[in-house]
């Protein structure tokens, strides 16, 4: 008795703990279907069914997907799409999950990101096809296209629309606080670190906000809104040779952003991500976020519009701001159909080429399209049209270089290591080895 | 003829209802088989391998690597100090004051009783996002409810969730409140249980409450106790929806925990399985040892 109570302790407890771990390899998403369980592509019907993944980009609960979804199968009754829309929280984990159970989705609506790491990892379908000559003579930006390559030159994402992220500003304090005088709001608005530095020490003096920013680095969401701050404040870039490094300019940023929270210009959120510091801007208890773009924007709005937001670039020690960029686009899985590849294919073309569906799913993302033909699809809005200027200022991709999701997490421990004190120097080298450091096959 | 008759209708009996004893526990067993053993046999399995998202999750056979690695990693030791501190701190907090509390309110009235019980149970009953939503707002650095109290009696506002060394503390408190409801009910259970002409005979016979306590509410609850302990042990080294919701393992891994850690090698960062399974081998491991040695010790070496 006393042995099988204790082989059942024993058992319960390693029944608890490894079952976590070895869900990754057993489990699939709750609530989506199996396309490869289907066992074909074709039902009863003989219609191709696929399976589509989207990332709220078109809005939560917007219900577009399902419309484009529609709009497609009245002109295609040879294809049945199911939409099943998934958050940027649990997503992630659960396409990983789906991928390595066998269980992917034929078409995903997201980021290079993770589109070029599982491209490169063997599990996407080619998208060369579509890359035809006249599309990328309309794309027209060797930049972008090449964010939608994987390592051997393959394409894998086919992208449909563009937008910077940028700085947002609180315009009422910049004004009691006598800040604005730093604040460029002429032209594309491009201004420089030292002014940068004295409207944060101005409203700091002020007193108008709680702080006046928040440096967060509580996780790795919205990370490229802190990366964009460090790497502009001297001019710095955070690849260097195909490498994820740090370099001396990036250590003096590093080190500036120290000083100023340590005298308190701005604050460390150690237990914050972007959406925390968002949510405190649209409080009023910062006055600017590191974290805008155009989705920001909208979901992050005034309450009652207690307050006026502005929008400016990164500031950089020459004025002439790097700055990240958004690029929105679709993948398909290589589930081992080519019915379905062909189908999948098909209706990004349609989501993203039709005249009428193409042009008005880029209006839904609240980006710029990537198709230069499609002109200025926000004819008459001066802010979109500000933000479009902001494109001559993009810098280079690195969000398909190999480790980037690790060195997403090294990025935040790098920030939570220096701003509580650490030598910068010496941090960004443990970040340049640990985010270097290749640990999976 | 009738005596040797009975004896073959039982045996028929016998097995027919035993065939159906193993029906009824056939989808038991099923989903027991399909969704802890088999994943507990692939999790060691999968352990020995460099199965990772780049291979598919077919990863090739590579002994003891990822062991080797977890030993020379210095976060996972990080993690497993945090997750310890939690253990050794939660587990005797949780049981002790559980005691306690039960120990107050099981000779109340029904209704006071009730409410007590409602009242310390409604965490367990809550879901565990919700209530880590509200202490994320509690422990707020600029607009949280503690610090708004803190510095409206004129005292400087504290950090929380923000210190590498108050956010562990952070997190147990919450792993407290959420840990408590049902060691509580099933102590005031334990309590009412005891018999009460032992209680009587002791107080006749002159013995303190204390006493009382020790020498017959005390050994009449140990299995509760054993129970407790063993459960909450179990939490305590499996906190991850807390960790993840509130902290992510920072400041600078100071809330990390094993299992935590290994959910973000699995899916977040280097989506390398083999690794995580390695980690949740180690921690089943430990998790059992602890368990042993808790069924021993408070079971003074006899499990009967």
């Amino acid at each position: 008795m006393k042995k099988t109570k204790r082989f059942l302790a024993l058992a319960l407890a390693l029944c608890l703990s490894v079952g976590l771990a070895a869900c990754s390899n057993s489990s699939t998403p709750g609530g989506s279907s199996s396309p490869a369980a289907d066992g074909g592509s074709g039902d009863a019907s003989g219609k191709t069914k696929i399976t589509w993944w989207a990332f709220p980009t078109f809005g939560v609960d917007s219900g577009y997907e399902q419309e484009l979804a529609d709009a497609f199968m009245a002109a295609n009754d040879d294809v049945e799409i199911e939409v099943v829309t998934i958050n940027f929280t649990d997503g992630p984990a659960q396409l990983t999950t789906a991928i390595t159970s066998g269980t992917a989705p034929d078409l995903l609506f997201d980021a290079p990101g993770r589109i070029i790491e599982y491209g490169n990892a063997g599990y996407l379908a080619d998208m060369n096809d579509l890359f035809t000559d006249e599309f990328k003579a309309d794309v027209n930006n060797e930049g972008l296209l090449s964010s939608c390559q994987g390592r051997d030159g393959t394409y894998y994402m086919y992208p449909i629309s563009s937008s910077p992220f940028y700085m947002g500003l609180n315009l009422e304090m910049l004004e009691a606080s006598g800040a604005i005088d730093y604040v460029n709001l002429e032209g594309d608005r491009t201004w420089t670190t030292d002014n940068f530095v004295k409207m944060c020490e101005t409203l700091r003096d002020s007193g108008v906000a709680t702080v006046p920013g928040i440096v967060y680095c509580g996780g790795s969401g919205g990370d490229q809104g802190t990366r964009a701050l460090v790497n502009n404040l001297y001019s710095s870039t955070i690849v260097s040779d195909g490498k994820w490094n740090v370099d001396a300019n990036g250590v003096k940023a590093l080190e500036l952003l120290q000083s100023m929270v340590s005298e308190g210009a701005l604050d460390v959120g150690n237990s914050m991500v972007a959406s925390d510091e968002l949510q405190n801007f649209q409080k009023e208890i910062c006055a600017m976020t590191f974290c805008f773009g155009t989705s920001n924007e909208v979901s992050y709005a005034p309450i009652d519009d207690a307050y006026t937001q502005v929008a400016v670039p990164f500031p950089s020690d020459d004025g002439v701001p790097e700055l990240e960029y958004l690029v929105n686009g679709f993948c398909v899985f290589d589930n081992g159909d080519q019915a379905k590849i062909d189908a999948s294919k098909r209706f990004i073309q349609f989501i993203c080429d039709d005249p009428t569906w193409g042009p008005k799913s880029v209006v839904k993302t609240n980006a710029f399209p990537v198709r230069t033909s499609f002109g200025d699809l926000y004819e008459g809005d001066e802010h979109m049209a500000l933000l479009a200027s902001w494109t001559q200022y993009y810098g280079p991709y690195y969000n398909t270089l190999d480790n980037f999701a690790t060195m997403r997490n090294e990025w935040f421990n790098l920030l939570q290591r220096v701003l509580a004190g650490g030598d910068a120097a010496a941090e960004a080298e443990t970040f340049n080895t640990n985010a270097n450091t290749v640990t999976t096959g | 003829m009738a005596t040797t008759k009975a004896p073959k209708r039982s045996l028929v009996l016998q097995r027919r209802e035993t065939v159906v004893s193993y029906l009824f526990l056939l989808p038991a067993l099923f989903f027991f088989v399909g969704f802890v053993i088999y994943p507990m046999v692939m999790g060691v399995i999968t352990s020995f391998t460099d199965a990772s998202l780049a291979n598919g999750g077919q990863g090739t056979f590579i002994g003891l690597s990822n062991y080797i690695r977890l030993f020379q990693d210095k976060i996972f030791w990080k993690s497993a100090l945090n997750t310890i501190i939690i253990v050794v701190v939660s587990v005797p907090c949780v049981t002790a004051f559980s005691l306690w509390v039960g120990s107050a309110i099981y000779k109340m009235r029904s209704g006071a009783r009730s409410f007590f019980r409602c009242v310390f149970y409604l965490p367990v009953v809550t879901g565990s996002v919700a209530v880590v939503v509200v202490w994320k707002w509690m422990y707020a650095k600029y607009d949280g409810l503690f610090n708004y109290l803190i510095t409206a009696a004129g005292g400087d506002a504290l950090p929380w969730t923000e210190s590498a060394t108050m956010a562990i503390w952070c997190v147990l408190i919450i792993l407290f409140t959420t840990s408590i409801g049902q060691p509580i009910v099933l102590y005031v259970a334990a309590l009412g249980n005891v018999d009460s002409s032992l209680v009587e005979a002791a107080q006749v016979d002159g013995a303190t409450n204390l006493q009382v306590f020790w020498k017959i509410k005390w050994p009449s609850v140990m299995p509760t106790t054993l129970y407790v302990a063993i459960i909450t042990t179990i939490n305590s080294f499996q906190c991850f929806a807390l960790i993840q919701l509130l902290t992510r393992g920072g400041p600078n891994y100071s809330t990390s925990t094993v299992m935590y850690l290994l959910y973000q090698i699995a899916f977040e960062t280097e989506k390398n399985f083999g690794y995580a399974d390695a980690m949740g081998v180690v921690l089943a491991i430990v998790i059992a040892i602890f368990s042993a040695v808790q069924f021993k010790v408070m079971n003074g070496g006899t499990t009967e």
